[in-house]
């Protein structure tokens, strides 16, 4: 017998035009050697686009706006909106998370979506500046989805030097005390520090964790390593300049970590934190910790040794080598599904409702469609709304640990509220636009169908006579679709 | 007003009135007196709020002088927009606390909205609010009203939240045949108990006339005037980060500080004598530079002063060590100095209002950090 809750455990669920994979490990292990394209068939900015959208919004109203309102602060707010429309910052975020559902639903390998999902809530970029807005899509797409039949190593020295990552967490602030810059600022009396933030999230977050024991004097050493990659910071552009990496700021010297010497080979200092991150990634922690972590996002909130154990081996052997980490993560996944649960975070549920019923979700092309002139209408803005609703923006996570993984934390009362009210809304949606098929649905994603049968008041397996606006709100904020 | 409602928070210490089985185990024993925190987000300028007599201010700010102050002493005047506060120091039920800020002089809103509320040093480094460590250290359970539980009130044993929302809920009936679906003791089914458990008022958005924040803050008010109704309730007024068009009495910044004092206008006049035991703080992450920018607006400084209110207060009182504005007494030569430590202010809220000693506190809340008791020269304990 399949395990079917495997599907919502692994992707979203059956559809109703989808078979049951006959090999569910083999069905999930084909969508992991390669990144499938984009779906979505309307317009997919470039990150360097955005960025230059970004600039024209900071640019503009820093340095012009600001200026010309000083003394009338209504006419300030009306220049204001109107460069909120032409630089469409109020629209990309919208249409990002059109492009992420979209891929989720229709790229044809749902599994690589979903740990695409893991990746860019690993790598988080928190809600700052107006990276949301216009920044924090097209990285998810262009670095992180890009590089993800690559190696742990590459991704991670990818993320840790775009320019999502060096802006949130302020690594072009960092410069080296006795660098060149350093104390050319000293001299003209301006304070000089290192700015430890990245540095401490590189470790802590994205590879070793705590649990290697790393010092504080670790954190500055590694901080000095990174002097040095940066955005530079222009009038024109203000912070929206590429990161390079700029030897003047950057600290010079061997620098230390994990008692290890790192130290300039050649004319830059570059190749300082290209070999950190090649030993960070390699390190045994970076490999416990991420493999656990890949273990609570797809099994279950406490995954046991047994289930991490096959991920840390296949990590060990493949050198880090992502699609078969993935892999082996697919493979526990499914060997432990009926004994491990899972309560699905709101992002992962909403899309598996979507998924399941084939609900009209996200809006099209033609709807996303803008003039950069006015408000975005009402239906353009629905996937912000709709996520911050549920309280689960992948653009927005408060803190750089990305959104939390486990059960705890998103079962508040008013987190559920969310979702037997979208199930609402749903329904009264549904009897518009008819396309479920809650047969199929139930006998392709439930190993308890039967149960599910009946909580539905399926009579003699009639499901001719089911109302679907009451089976809709009864079957998704159930036990059986929250938790798989 | 400007209030975010998605930030909107109220902390209790009790559910008994949502027929809830957690009751703090000291919240029957101690007279209720009730805490609210309002977070200004942006970094509020205490000396646009709170200005002191001096020249230097002055001429630092030529475009942006507030005008038409409120005297309070020989030193320190008023914002014209802070009404219902000017009206509560007359009737010695405002203090003043100026030249504070948290530990935090790096200026950024991010990492300083995580130290305001996680109270610590390093920023993102703790998972837990110093509400939410004060509220279990006094044994008293909480409700956030806020849709994510805020970092200020994590920490706090089974926190509930109440944030409504303009989607409606399938019908009782069905309700229950979901919650029937979870296994029992579950946390599953332990949350959609407590839904379950709510009055209807809570489960629909509240009606009412005037602009959402005000009805959400009048819910707020009328919950914790009961007798086992919430003891903490934390507010956000965004929009303080005023880098151009601060104005004096009319700009951006007057604007938001009138937004903070309508919250107080509402929670004064809904609580009625329920105020006399109610004590409601602010919380910013940093002040703004002392000069001017070209944008007659501020950077981001560090020191500020925080604004308390209610009837738990001592006296009307200026509490400060002014480190006066000559530029040897900046911070970095820029920015009004701290000489007062915010959370020592915080510690001795909450000793007063949860009626728990300072020093045990200080202990489970700020990891036993020098913090100077300030709870007999503040309130009425």
């Amino acid at each position: 017998m399949v395990k079917k809750r495997y599907f919502r455990k692994i992707a979203f669920g059956i559809g109703p035009h989808q078979k049951l994979p006959a090999d569910p490990i083999q069905w999930a292990k084909s969508q992991l050697d390669d990144i499938p394209a984009l779906s979505w068939k309307g317009d997919v900015p470039t990150g360097k686009a955005l960025l230059d959208h970004y600039a024209h919004w900071v640019y503009t109203d820093r340095k012009v706006l600001r200026k010309r309102y000083k003394k009338d602060r209504k006419a300030y707010r009306v220049a204001k909106e109107e460069l909120r429309h032409k630089t469409g910052e109020r629209y990309f975020e919208n249409l990002e998370l059109c492009i992420r559902h979209d891929s989720a639903i229709n790229s044809g390998a749902p599994v690589f979506e979903r740990f695409w999902w893991f990746w860019c809530n690993h790598f988080a970029i928190t809600d700052k500046d107006f990276m949301p807005e216009f920044t924090t899509g097209p990285y998810h797409r262009e670095i992180l989805r890009q590089n993800m039949c690559g190696s742990f190593e590459d991704l991670a020295l990818l993320a840790t030097t775009s320019w999502a990552m060096i802006h949130n967490l302020d690594n072009s602030e960092s410069v080296g005390p006795n660098s060149k810059s350093g104390k050319y600022d000293r001299r003209k009396g301006r304070s000089v520090s290192l700015n430890e933030n990245h540095a401490r999230e590189l470790l802590e977050l994205h590879t070793v964790s705590p649990a290697a024991g790393y010092t504080q004097d670790d954190v500055i050493s590694l901080a000095k390593i990174m002097t040095g990659w940066e955005h530079r910071y222009t009038k024109q552009r203000q912070e929206c300049n590429p990161v390079k990496f700029n030897q003047d700021s950057h600290e010079p010297g061997t620098h230390h970590l994990f008692g290890k010497a790192y130290k300039q080979k050649g004319l830059s200092a570059k190749n300082k934190l290209i070999d950190v991150i090649g030993d960070l990634a390699a390190h045994p922690e970076t490999v416990k910790f991420i493999a656990k972590k890949l273990c609570r996002h797809f099994v279950c909130d406490e995954p046991t040794s047994e289930i991490v154990q096959p991920v840390i081996d296949a990590w060990a052997e493949s050198g880090g080598h992502l699609p078969s980490i993935h892999k082996a993560v697919s493979t526990v996944a499914y060997e432990f599904a009926d004994q491990f649960e899972k309560l699905q975070p709101p992002e992962i549920w909403l899309l598996q409702m979507v998924n399941m019923t084939g609900a009209s979700w996200p809006p099209t092309p033609s709807q996303m469609q803008y003039d950069f002139k006015s408000k975005p209408r009402r239906i353009v803005r629905s996937p912000h709304r709709i996520l911050r609703e549920l309280g689960h923006n992948p653009y927005r996570p408060t803190q750089p640990n990305g959104w939390p993984d486990t059960a705890i934390e998103w079962l508040s009362p008013e987190l559920l509220i969310r979702r037997l009210a979208l199930s609402k809304r749903l329904a009264d949606k549904m009897q518009r636009h008819n396309r479920w098929k809650p047969q199929h649905m139930v006998e392709s994603n439930f190993d308890s169908p039967d149960e599910v049968i009946e909580h539905l008041g399926v009579r003699d397996g009639n499901f001719d006579k089911l109302n679907h606006s009451v089976a809709i709100q009864l079957l998704f904020p159930s036990k059986w679709m929250l938790i798989s | 007003m400007t209030m975010d409602r998605r930030s909107f928070i109220l902390g209790s210490t009790t559910l008994t009135m949502l027929g809830m089985p957690f009751l703090g185990a000291r919240a029957e024993r101690i007279k209720k007196r009730n805490l609210v925190v309002i977070m200004l987000r942006g970094g509020m300028d205490g000396l646009s709020a709170v200005p002191i007599r001096d020249k230097i201010l002055n001429s630092a700010r030529p475009d942006i002088i507030v005008r038409d102050v409120r005297q309070l002493n020989s030193d320190f005047s008023l914002h014209p927009r802070l009404k219902t506060f000017h009206q509560l120091w007359e009737e010695e039920r405002a203090t003043v606390v100026h030249a504070t800020n948290i530990p935090y002089t790096n200026r950024s809103h991010f990492e300083g909205q995580d130290l305001m509320q996680s109270g610590g040093h390093t920023p993102y480094a703790e998972r837990t609010g110093w509400l939410g460590r004060g509220i279990k250290a006094a044994e008293l359970n909480s409700l956030a009203v806020s849709l994510p539980m805020p970092l200020l009130l994590r920490g706090a044993p089974l926190p509930d939240n109440y944030f409504p929302t303009y989607w409606s809920l399938p019908n009782s009936t069905m309700m229950n045949q979901i919650a029937a679906t979870f296994d029992e003791g579950s946390l599953l089914a332990t949350t959609m108990h407590q839904i379950l458990a709510r009055p209807r008022s809570m489960l629909e958005f509240p009606d009412g006339d005037g602009e959402e924040a005000v009805i959400l803050a009048k819910t707020a008010a009328r919950e914790m005037k009961k007798d086992y109704g919430p003891r903490v309730a934390v507010f956000d007024v965004e929009g303080f980060d005023t880098h151009a068009a601060q104005g004096g009495n009319d700009g951006e910044h007057g604007e938001k500080l009138g937004n903070a004092d309508e919250l107080l206008r509402v929670l004064r006049d809904e609580m009625g004598d329920k105020f006399d035991d109610t004590l409601v703080l602010t919380l910013t992450e940093f002040g703004r530079t002392l000069h001017q920018n070209g944008g007659y607006g501020t950077e981001h400084g560090y020191g500020t002063a925080i604004l308390m209110a209610g009837g738990l207060l001592r006296k009307a009182q200026i509490h400060t060590d002014w480190p006066g504005l000559m530029t040897k007494g900046l911070f970095e030569g820029r920015d009004l100095n701290a000489t007062i430590d915010a959370r020592a202010v915080y510690c001795s809220a909450m000793a007063a209002c949860f009626d728990v000693d300072f020093g045990y506190l200080r202990k489970q809340v700020f990891w036993g950090e020098e913090l100077i008791d300030l709870t007999e020269t503040l309130f009425r304990v």
